[in-house]
């Protein structure tokens, strides 16, 4: 980060092969696009490397970095939102309906697959913070005061916004059907 | 009691989830073993987490080689380095200029924001903006105003639910007063300074539509009303104070009004 921050590209390639598989998953969860997440990852190193400066030396750098996924994350989703609404001015109400997966017939689709669909609508529903708190948690193993430092988060704002957020899914994936396992 | 129960709802979640360190974690599970509804709560949410952990996005991995991540990102470096700074001066400003330059930027270029992409040149931008710029509609413009207001009034309710969550569930013992208060206290320094952020910021976060945002008036007005006086508490307030304020959101139903509002409101 030191090399970063004064100005030398060449610490870009360690950098990055040391998170941007972690900052692919946050964004990812966040965003449930794998093209959009790609973006997130490059947008996410072009700002380390232009705000490293300001990199707090002795902080940690993975929660630095999930904070810039998730802040560039949540300004995707948005820019996407507002896509979508623009050019379908007619779909109010419930967007939702727009997040849904094309369809595909049920013999092609894995049992992994119809998961990962309504695990994505759920997640999509939940509000920005929360959404962020739960990706960080249940897809980065994050701890609750780590999350807090990378969001920027009271502990308690964090705890309130997982308790939250657990409970939003389980009303929405209520008749989730049983484990493989 | 509501607030207590309230208190251990979250216990007893985040204990499901895994997320609850070793101290809170054994009170949280003492509890569960003496509560069935707590346990029934917790074996659902241990089963929802089951389920979740097979979500294929916890192993997933970027469809693209490291190296040329790497040469992708090192292009954008390069573009930002020889390109304006304007590129990273716009976070700086205010978060309703930037509303007012979003709200602009739509009714102004929507051809330039479908065709948008990071990476596009800003000089090939130019040229669409004029071009374009008559197409659009009244009606699309008083639609994507309407939007940007209920948007900013979830965000000024999520806000607030979060500091009045907080003052709801169970603050600290002050320990700051000096000598020690005779009376108990709780520290509600946090909560306060937060509280006078928001309302400082609520005419510009809630006001620049009224009409938009009509139907969320008697809550948002309801909500002004108790962080204002959040706001006017001392930082180690006085237990007694802080019980009348909860009495009284419950009395209205305040936080349950917050969340279905903000569910309304998002739509």
């Amino acid at each position: 980060m030191a090399r970063l921050a004064a100005g030398d590209r060449d610490a870009l390639e360690p950098l990055m092969g040391r998170h941007y598989k972690r900052v692919y998953r946050i964004a990812l969860g966040y965003l449930r696009n794998p093209e959009d997440a790609l973006d997130v990852v490059q947008e996410t190193f072009v700002r380390a490397f232009a705000h490293a400066a300001r990199w707090d030396g002795a902080a940690e750098v993975a929660p630095w970095l999930a904070r810039i996924a998730v802040n560039q994350s949540i300004d995707r989703y948005r820019r996407n939102r507002r896509r979508r609404e623009s050019f379908s001015p007619l779909e109010e109400g419930d967007h939702q309906e727009s997040l849904k997966a094309p369809d595909i017939s049920p013999e092609r689709r894995t049992l992994s697959e119809e998961l990962g669909d309504r695990i994505a609508r759920a997640v999509q529903g939940l509000p920005e913070t929360q959404r962020a708190v739960f990706v960080l948690r249940h897809y980065e193993e994050m701890s609750l005061p780590e999350i807090a430092a990378s969001l920027g988060l009271r502990l308690g704002t964090v705890k309130s916004s997982l308790h939250r957020a657990v409970h939003r899914l389980r009303e929405r994936l209520s008749g989730l059907p049983a484990g493989r396992a | 009691m509501i607030l207590e129960h309230l208190r251990l709802r979250r216990s007893v979640t985040l204990l499901a989830t895994g997320a609850l360190p070793g101290k809170e974690a054994a009170a949280a599970r003492a509890h569960v073993e003496r509560c069935p509804r707590c346990r029934a709560d917790h074996d659902e949410v241990v089963a929802l987490m089951a389920r979740l952990g097979e979500d294929p996005v916890r192993g997933a991995e970027p469809d693209m080689p490291l190296p040329v991540l790497v040469a992708l990102v090192n292009a954008r470096v390069e573009r930002t380095l020889t390109g304006p700074k304007a590129v990273w001066g716009w976070r700086l400003v205010s978060l309703p200029a930037a509303a007012a330059a979003a709200l602009a930027a739509w009714f102004l270029v929507p051809p330039v924001v479908y065709h948008f992409r990071p990476e596009l040149d800003p000089a090939r931008r130019a040229p669409a903006v004029a071009a374009q710029a008559a197409v659009v509609s009244e009606g699309a413009l008083l639609r994507l105003e309407r939007n940007v207001a209920r948007e900013q009034a979830v965000l000024y309710l999520a806000e607030a639910q979060d500091v009045l969550v907080n003052v709801a569930a169970s603050p600290r013992d002050c320990e700051r007063t000096e000598p020690p208060a005779r009376e108990a206290r709780v520290d509600l320094e946090a909560e306060s300074r937060r509280s006078r952020e928001l309302l400082a910021r609520r005419t510009l976060l809630v006001e620049a539509d009224e009409a938009a945002v009509l139907s969320a008036r008697p809550v948002l007005d309801d909500v002004d009303q108790m962080l204002r006086e959040v706001a006017t508490l001392e930082s180690c307030a006085r237990a007694r104070d802080l019980a009348r304020l909860r009495e009284e959101m419950d009395k209205r139903n305040l936080l349950m009004k917050m969340r279905l509002m903000q569910r309304e409101l998002a739509g």
